[in-house]
């Protein structure tokens, strides 16, 4: 009972952790170097791994629909299933995971590590708010950053499925392209992209917020970062999950 | 002036502060003792605001900065300069950025870049650093660099008032000696009120205008340095006589 309290408790201060940011954003000075630098590490940075990532991804989807396509000799629709699923469920949700795991961690590492160490309270002592000046600038670059992760992630996934589909199962070109651009729709990329956005600000309110409140010393600061990770994890997911019934129906 | 007035504050069931009044003149240096864990950093927080009252007040020339949120405590908190326990210097950035920090993010008139670099380096001239450190990080300065660059922070927007928490802790005697020197500095030569939160009965006997000892929430004693040396305390005694004794 005890702990459900203090979960719901902390949950209520990051809510108004959330706002205050949201409330921040619109307040002068803005920020651009610092929202530029969050960006090139969140998103150039995470580049690689995100591109790592999406290419293998693309390449096994693309072996399995072939396996499966091939039990009803429809090997042509291989391409546009594939590109389906990378650009609704598979680029946002496995973006969003990975850069979870690259600049989530360090975001709210960085942040604890600044709490513990005074630094946050330093800068709040010279009249800058660090909301404004360390959440905002990582708040506004992960929602820009998400969907062209999320973009370069359909991008590689959809050349490696094309690669394994074309080059190693022998599936013509023609269909191959041809049903891509039959199955897939703008709106289905637009969607992705939605949930990028949102998967972005969702993570980055959450590392942020852990490595903001986090207490003690490198303890405290690592079990912050486990936090971050996994709750961000588990947000990722429920939100895929609402955006899918939303949108699709149950 | 600094007025503290009835100050309480506890974290969960434990009582931090019972009850703390004290008023510090404008010019003046008012050093607070106390052992490890009884409150002196809480009690320094309260000052600046980065910490709200269960009851109680903190005025400054009038202005209660405890009801004080947002913008209007953040124009309040220009006044103030801080220099933290463990230096807290941005690690991300460098020296010259650290002391340029406070200069570039002040609200109102901007100063050129020339200014700000001009600034910084007078300084931490005034800390007795040269424009060999402005590129180092942090990360390469000693603990006693570490505090003279944390000062020089302190001190760049020329503030009225400066919080100094356990500016000595962990430095050796000659670099102790030295920030001593640069406190009373700060208060002979530009006039800042000072409060200054230490264990270190040496170093606060040689800059304070006076002396607050703090023990169990409450302040024991009060007074000059010679006034609190003769307080018949039992607490404030046993403290004092830890040092004094071996003198």
């Amino acid at each position: 009972m005890k702990k459900l309290r203090a979960a719901l408790e902390d949950f209520g201060q990051m809510l108004f952790f959330a706002a205050e940011t949201v409330a921040w954003a619109f307040r002068p000075p803005f920020r651009p170097d610092q929202i530029l630098a969050q960006m090139a590490f969140i998103g150039a940075g995470s580049a690689f791994i995100v591109g790592v990532t999406g290419t293998f991804a693309g390449m096994v989807f693309g072996l399995q629909m072939n396996y499966a396509m091939k039990q009803f000799a429809a090997e042509g629709y291989v391409g546009g299933s594939t590109a389906f699923a990378l650009s609704r469920e598979l680029a946002p949700v496995f973006t969003a995971l990975m850069v979870t795991g690259r600049a989530g961690s360090a975001i709210a590492t960085e942040l604890g590590t600044m709490r513990v160490t005074e630094q946050i309270d330093a800068m709040e002592s010279m009249a800058v708010s660090p909301i404004q000046y360390l959440v905002v600038p990582r708040v506004i670059a992960a929602v820009l950053m998400f969907p062209v992760l999320t973009m370069l992630f359909n991008t590689l996934g959809y050349g490696g499925a094309y690669l394994m589909g074309v080059y190693v199962a022998g599936i013509p070109v023609g269909p191959f392209v041809g049903h891509t651009r039959e199955f897939l729709q703008m709106s289905d990329i637009l969607h992705g992209l939605m949930k990028a956005i949102v998967f972005g600000a969702l993570v980055a309110i959450i590392t942020t917020w852990r490595g903001y409140s986090a207490t003690g010393g490198a303890r405290g600061v690592g079990e912050g970062t486990t936090r971050a990770v996994v709750a961000s994890s588990i947000a990722i997911l429920l939100a895929d999950y609402a955006a899918t019934v939303l949108s699709v129906g149950s | 002036m600094i007025e503290v007035v009835d100050l309480w504050k506890s974290f969960g069931a434990h009582d931090v502060l019972k009850g703390i009044n004290i008023a510090i003149p404008q010019g003046e240096t008012f050093v607070v003792l106390g052992g490890s864990g009884s409150g002196k950093t809480v009690l320094m927080k309260h000052v600046i605001g980065l910490l709200k009252p269960d009851r109680g007040a903190i005025k400054v020339d009038g202005v209660e900065i405890s009801s004080l949120t947002g913008r209007a405590l953040t124009e309040a908190r220009q006044r103030f300069g801080m220099v933290f326990q463990g230096a807290a210097l941005f690690d991300s950035m460098t020296v010259f950025d650290n002391v340029a920090f406070p200069l570039r993010e002040r609200r109102g008139k901007r100063l050129a870049a020339a200014d700000v670099r001009q600034r910084v380096i007078e300084k931490l001239k005034v800390v007795d650093l040269g424009e060999e450190v402005l590129g180092r990080w942090p990360s390469e300065l000693s603990g006693g660099m570490r505090k003279r660059v944390a000062l020089a922070r302190a001190l760049v927007s020329d503030p009225q008032i400066v919080l100094y928490d356990e500016p000595t802790t962990g430095l050796d005697p000659i670099t102790t000696e030295y920030v001593d020197e640069m406190i009373v500095h700060a208060r002979e030569r530009l006039g800042i009120t000072s409060m200054v939160i230490s264990h270190d009965i040496a170093s606060a006997f040689r800059v304070a205008d006076r002396v607050g000892v703090l023990y169990d929430g409450h302040l024991a004693a009060v007074g000059t340095p010679a006034e609190v040396r003769a307080s018949p305390d039992p607490f404030v005694q046993r403290f004092l006589s830890t040092w004094f004794s071996k003198q």
